[in-house]
């Protein structure tokens, strides 16, 4: 069976103009172009806005908990290497509630590709301040400004593991997103792909 | 030693290779005919301290380790004194400074090295209960090799004995050898091969005492019988790993003891909300937090019960020893599989690191049953393992009604799998005037307890197997006594709560332990009767 639709019956719920829809669009195009059958992909997403992605796809798919996406992925291809698997989630599950997961897997070669909406907050939360928000940023749970210094995940996961696939794209560059995801799918080995995107609703007190 | 237990004990330092000589010694008697069953004690560190190995035999069934002992061997000075409670006035003591003194220093000298005193003491065992000599020898050269010096110390050892003590100072033992095809098994061993006969798969695990044996008895397994075994960053890990690999198919199981169990709790509540298979084999040691890694204790019957938020449906089952953990290890991946929830098997040091004689575990093969789930891969049969409240084909749901069909669904495979549980185990009459109940390791002690009383006709005893949930019979088992005694290795008769959550239960005595030690036989028996 062919990938000409992966679509569900669930219209996306993301507000209008949220940069989540690109990553949606993104993945799409990714396997239509790849041509990889329907039944071949699984999808494990993450909890937060871009983990609600699952109910907008028809995949074989694990909704997963907030930061586990990666090992309960990670388990999927050791069980059945045959399959293509692919990581959504938010900088806040991957890099905060799994970091620990996260520097792991990427030390591993096992092929999956972590597809990340980097929007530099907790947004499904409400908009709190996540390990990539700029230093300084006041945010909910942060009126005084976020304490430390924010993390650079490219260089961090390379850092671990220089053979991995790891690339920081325009979120809202949907040429970009698509391009990154095709390639990221096809290498052979652990591969990610961090969207920089602005949170249209929570991030805008991120540029005071 | 009027009776047909026999029981000797090691003590010394860690690093003298206190459980290696003693678990051969167990092998030596198995070969000879004997059951054996064995309880190993030692702190948490690597060198120095007090480890002890003590293994009762016997040619008659036999269910735990004795208390007193036989004979005594301290491979080093003073290693006997602490455990003068456990000598009759028949106890031989060897050691450099108890009564029957064995200059093993003196021994060990021409052989280059301390370290073969062990052996050396293991021919003196041989030799006072007038084992096999050649038998022995042979045994010996098998496990460590024809050229090791660990064969010269085991001749040391018998010329000394000869020389110095009469065959007869130990005299009833029956000394034919005769194979009986019985092997050894920790409950940790048990549990893998368990694992392994019911086609389990996938085995994740972050080393914690007392559950890391299974961990490295399945990773030396790995390639002979084409499984994984994954020791990931942490609990949450393994637990997650476990979870993914059984939505695609596998057929998986973690190990842990409570500490990394409380980080797991989170993916057990997934199971339960996901519909997905995974086995926690738990291994307890008293808590809380870090409490005594190499002890035993029950302390986490109601934790395993109640793990996970929300309310979703799990089964946790407690194996009574060795054989039973093998058993309820096929079980609970049959289980997962049947009504894919997350199955616990609740065990505890002093099943997992104590051995027994066992039918060969390698050669019983368990039944399967397998899920039914689609596996991804299948055409046209994609779904969605969602952790939120979700409809049939995995997508989540919010509105009141949907929410309640799915909710109601459980309710309904609960009462489907309370049918399909294992039912508690009767032991004795029904008509006896008291009725011992309890669950797990505490099993074996009783057991043995009672083979040792003479008013033991005066005893039923009620095994519960599965803890959660509990089965439909269990209170027309209780019904007709009203002497109940309970017994648990633990401060806060967790059983006693649980089992009063269910129906009314109102124990006449209840007798609980909470040292870090198990129970032992000749304790039991006398509690019983006061
Ligand atoms: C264990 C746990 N802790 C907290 C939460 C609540 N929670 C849900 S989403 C989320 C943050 C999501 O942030 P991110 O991953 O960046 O995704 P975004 O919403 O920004 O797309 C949190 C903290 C949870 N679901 N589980
Ligand atoms: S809150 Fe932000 S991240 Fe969430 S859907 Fe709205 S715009 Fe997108
Ligand atoms: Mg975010």
């Amino acid at each position: 069976m062919t990938i000409d639709n992966i679509r569900s019956q669930i219209a996306p719920t993301w507000c209008p103009g949220c940069y989540d829809f690109i990553m949606y669009l993104g993945i799409e195009n990714a396997l239509k172009a790849l041509d990889i059958p329907k039944e071949k992909v699984v999808i494990v997403y993450d909890i937060g806005c871009i983990g609600n992605m699952a109910d907008f796809f028809k995949t074989y798919a694990v909704h997963s908990l907030h930061g586990r996406s990666i090992p309960t992925a990670i388990g999927i291809k050791l069980a059945n290497p045959e399959l293509t698997v692919i990581v959504v989630g938010g900088d806040g599950g991957i890099y905060g509630e799994g970091t620990g997961h996260f520097i792991a897997w990427a030390r591993s070669s096992v092929d999956i590709s972590v597809f990340v909406s980097n929007n530099n907050l907790y947004s499904l939360t409400t908009g709190q301040t996540s390990p990539t928000t700029p230093k300084g940023s006041k945010t909910k749970s942060t009126p005084l400004g976020t304490p430390n210094e924010p993390i650079d995940p490219v260089p961090l996961a390379k850092a671990v593991n220089p053979e991995i696939d790891a690339v920081s794209v325009d979120g809202h560059n949907p040429i970009e997103v698509i391009a990154a995801f095709k390639k990221a799918i096809l290498h052979p080995g652990f591969s990610l792909v961090d969207c920089r995107q602005i949170c249209v609703t929570f991030g805008k007190q991120l540029d005071s | 030693m009027s009776s047909n237990v026999f029981t000797i004990k090691i003590a010394g330092p860690a690093g003298a290779g206190i459980k290696s000589s003693g678990l051969l010694l167990s092998h030596i008697l198995v070969r000879h005919g004997f059951n054996i069953r064995d309880y190993v004690e030692y702190p948490s560190l690597v060198k120095g301290g007090h480890n002890t190995y003590q293994v009762s035999f016997s040619k008659d069934t036999i269910f735990t380790a004795r208390y007193q002992i036989d004979l005594f061997l301290s491979l080093q000075p003073k290693h006997w004194q602490q455990h003068q409670p456990e000598f009759t006035d028949k106890t031989i003591v060897i050691s450099e400074d108890a009564t029957t003194t064995v200059p093993l220093k003196e021994l060990s000298t021409p052989l280059g090295s301390r370290i073969y005193e062990n052996t050396i003491c293991l021919a003196i065992a041989c030799y006072l209960f007038s084992l096999d000599q050649q038998l022995c020898k042979k045994i010996v050269s098998d496990n460590f090799g024809q050229q090791s010096p660990n064969n010269q110390a085991f001749q040391v050892g018998l010329d000394y004995s000869k020389e110095h003590f009469s065959t007869q100072i130990i005299s009833s033992v029956a000394q034919t050898s005769q194979e009986t095809g019985l092997a050894i098994h920790d409950g940790n061993e048990s549990f893998g091969w368990g694992f392994l006969q019911t086609g389990g798969n996938f085995y994740c695990a972050y080393p914690m005492s007392p559950s890391s044996g299974t961990l490295h008895f399945l990773a030396g397994k790995q390639t002979e019988y084409g499984i994984q075994v994954i020791h990931p960053e942490d609990e949450i890990a393994a637990a997650s790993l476990a979870v993914g690999a059984s939505f695609a198919g596998a057929r998986s199981a973690v190990g842990t003891s409570g500490g990394g169990f409380a980080l797991m709790v989170e993916s057990i509540s997934l199971c339960g909300a996901a519909d997905l298979g995974v086995v926690f084999y738990l291994v307890s040691r008293p808590g809380p937090a870090t409490g005594l890694p190499t002890w035993t204790g029950q302390g986490d019957l109601l934790f395993a019960v109640n793990a996970g938020h929300g309310e979703f449906n799990k089964i946790v089952l407690a194996p009574g020893d060795q054989q039973e953990t093998f058993d309820m290890s096929g079980t609970a991946l049959n289980l997962a599989a049947q009504f894919n929830i997350p199955v616990i098997v609740l065990s505890d040091k002093f099943i997992a690191e104590s051995s027994a004689s066992l039918p060969d575990l390698s050669q019983q093969k368990i039944d399967q049953i397998i899920s039914t789930k689609p596996l991804p891969g299948t055409p046209g049969k994609e779904y969605m393992a969602n952790s939120y409240e979700h409809d049939i084909d995995g997508f989540a749901i919010e509105d009141a009604a949907p929410v309640k069909v799915s909710v109601e669904k459980r309710l309904a495979q609960f009462e489907e799998i309370k049918k399909a549980i294992p039912s508690p185990l009767f032991y004795g009459s029904k008509t006896a005037q008291n009725l011992i109940v309890s669950f797990g390791s505490t099993k074996s002690t009783i057991l043995e307890a009672l083979s040792m009383m003479d008013n033991k006709d005066d005893f039923a005893f009620l095994q519960l197997r599965s803890v959660w949930p509990l089965n439909p019979e269990l209170e027309g088992l209780l019904t007709p006594f009203t002497n109940i005694i309970v017994i648990e290795n633990n401060a806060h008769a967790q059983m006693v709560s649980l089992i009063k959550s269910q129906f009314n239960f109102n124990p006449q005595k209840v007798l609980l332990k909470y040292d870090g030690r198990p129970f032992f036989p000749e304790e039991l028996a006398k509690l019983l009767n006061s």
